[in-house]
């Protein structure tokens, strides 16, 4: 039942994004395809956070490892995009176990706070390394993806390859959610403790739960990277990392649903309010601010409004109660 | 040895702002438990302060500086008033984004009044030097060190010799027990961010002088003082002066012997050491079931 509606959250999202893709102008393309992309890294934060409980401010640090690898082995090695993005994953995937061993042992601020230097470590790393990175001139003429011979470079048929990529995304992680494993990293979050004595192994799921997060991330950076076709540091400084978190938490924490909405919705909102000029910034953190106090369990937290609070939204209360 | 000498008195200097920021930061998470990502934009606020009060308002120093502190005082006031008070139930995370949120807020609209162009507030003691074995080195870096010590003094001071001091320590360690000894906690949390408040504001006053008065300037001070913190121990005192002081030796030193470049990833390379070799730092942090 679960599972078929994972399906039709996908459907919706094809559906709406097709749509789209016939009445939107070019420029809000631009835009969508930007969102669409930043929801998948945002769901693979989901599973860090909204599953597991990590804190982790430095999830642009993988959606940048993933992009300059694949940047890099495509104008470098001259490797294809096709090839590129699997290996680039992995390799994500891999340091995330790397850094999570000795990284993930930290809760709570001390956690956000080694998370936040990973970012800003990454960023100078990007920016010094002249040899391989360009330093801050970045790395351009990234090759886009291409079928049977036709490139997807318009934003037009970037779209249709952003949505499919997104609605692969969102089944995986509605079956992660809902298999044993998904049940065992969210007991990890609500009581470390408890799902312990239940025989979890707690450090090797957190591990895995950061993997994956950070396989995701790579995977939305490598199809920045193919979309932009230009990546510098800056597109990856830990700034971007607190804005991934702040469209989950403003979408509703540990849903899927939550983490699409807030990415669009953080995505547009500077556009909707670029006519206030230089204010608009200073606006979105009001706003953003506002939700958090107004809207505890975000905008998927609306519904209860439509017919009573679900199932997921007392558990993330539960969840908030629990934490400390 | 001259260089080295005058290299580690701007060490010095620099490090003291920073731990003048860290406590700022320290002291608000001791006693709310809040872990305030908008410290640096505190900091800010006190540089641009000065400017207002300095340079377009054109006022003597003694004057401009109190006026300074004192609007960092009222801004510590509507900050728990506004962004403290109504999140105060909420989980770690919310809170963390919650004073992200503000801080772009503070970023821009000090963008807005102040505009994009670096301004630089002259110290008092403007061109003035001194030589020292062979160094020559500014009064105003000496006199930050100064002040660093007397805040530091003071605050220890008002901490561990003062009834509001002790009675700001209680809340620290026991919410529920100190409302029940009777005191007005809701007093006692205001005055933390106040607190926070002014000590940012003085190392945002002392800073103004070193770097330009830039609306950016925010980030990388908060970077520093976090860095400070996790070095010197989270939610100590001594542990934000010697990790403040730490980082300004090293990005200062650092930035002449080792690499200009890297010179920032000295410091967090050293506090990612920390986290993963002693977390809790060099002082260790007193109240574990905090954050």
């Amino acid at each position: 039942m679960r599972i078929l509606r994972s399906f039709g959250l996908a459907l919706c999202i094809l559906a709406a994004g097709g749509v789209l893709s016939l009445v939107l102008p070019e420029y809000h393309l631009r835009l969508l395809n930007l969102s669409v992309v930043a929801s998948i890294a945002v769901i693979g934060l989901n599973i860090a956070f909204g599953y597991v409980g990590l804190i982790s401010l430095g999830h642009a640090a993988f959606v940048g490892l993933g992009a300059y690898i694949m940047a890099i082995s495509t104008t470098r090695l001259g490797l294809s995009p096709w090839l590129a993005m699997p290996a680039a994953v992995a390799a994500t995937a891999a340091f995330a176990v790397a850094i999570g061993l000795p990284l993930l042992r930290l809760k709570g601020h001390y956690l956000a706070l080694a998370t936040l230097g990973l970012n800003v470590s990454f960023v100078i790393v990007a920016s010094n390394w002249l040899e391989m990175t360009g330093g801050t001139n970045g790395i351009a003429q990234i090759p886009s993806f291409s079928i049977l011979h036709h490139a997807i470079s318009d934003e037009r048929s970037f779209l249709w390859l952003a949505l499919v990529s997104l609605t692969l995304v969102v089944v995986v992680a509605t079956l992660l959610h809902h298999s044993r494993y998904g049940r065992a990293l969210i007991s990890v979050r609500d009581d470390e403790l408890a799902a312990e004595m239940t025989g979890i192994d707690t450090t090797r799921l957190k591990i895995m739960g950061f993997a994956f997060s950070a396989a995701y991330a790579a995977f939305a950076g490598c199809l920045f990277a193919s979309h932009v076709r230009f990546i510098s540091p800056e597109d990856f400084s830990y700034a971007h990392s607190i804005n991934y978190l702040a469209m989950l938490i403003v979408g509703g924490e540990g849903t899927i649903v939550g983490a699409i909405l807030g990415s669009v919705l953080l995505t547009f909102l500077p556009e909707w309010l670029r006519f206030l000029g230089n204010a608009y910034l200073a606006l979105f953190g009001l706003l953003v601010f506002l939700v958090l106090v107004f809207l505890p369990t975000g905008i998927v937290g609306l519904r209860k409004f439509v017919r009573g609070p679900s199932r997921v939204d007392r558990s993330v209360q539960a969840a908030a109660e629990v934490r400390p | 040895m001259a260089d080295f000498f005058q290299l580690a008195i701007n060490g010095f200097a620099i490090g003291g702002v920073y731990a003048l920021a860290a406590i700022g930061f320290v002291i608000v998470y001791e006693a709310t438990g809040v872990v305030n990502f908008a410290a640096g934009q505190f900091v800010m606020f006190g540089t641009f302060a000065g400017v207002a009060a300095l340079v377009n308002a054109q006022l003597p120093w003694p004057i401009a500086y109190a006026a300074a502190l004192f609007a960092m005082a009222a801004f510590g006031v509507l900050f728990f008033l506004l962004v403290y008070w109504p999140l105060k139930l909420s989980p770690a995370v919310t809170v963390i984004i919650g004073t992200v949120a503000i801080s772009i807020t503070m970023q821009n609209a000090a963008l807005l009044v102040f505009g994009s162009w670096p301004v630089r507030i002259p110290s008092p003691l403007e061109g003035m030097t001194v030589e020292v074995g062979g160094a020559v080195v500014s009064v105003h870096a000496l006199l930050t060190m100064a002040i660093t010590a007397l805040l530091v003094g003071g605050l220890w001071f008002l901490l561990h010799r003062t009834s509001f001091g002790i009675g700001m320590r209680a809340v620290a360690q026991d919410v529920q027990a100190a409302r029940l000894m009777g005191l007005k906690v809701g007093r006692v949390l205001a005055m933390s961010w106040v607190l926070g408040a002014l000590l940012a504001g003085a190392a945002g006053l002392l800073l103004g002088p070193m770097w330009f008065a830039d609306v950016n300037m925010g980030d990388p001070v908060a970077l520093k003082a976090f860095a400070a913190t996790i070095i010197g121990g989270f939610g100590s005192l001594p542990g934000a002066v010697v990790g403040g002081i730490f980082v300004g030796l090293s990005e200062v030193l650092g930035a002449s012997y080792i690499s200009s470049a890297y010179k920032d990833l000295i410091s967090f390379g050293i506090m990612i050491g920390f986290l993963f070799v002693r977390p809790q730092g060099m002082f260790g942090e007193k109240i574990q079931d905090r954050g």
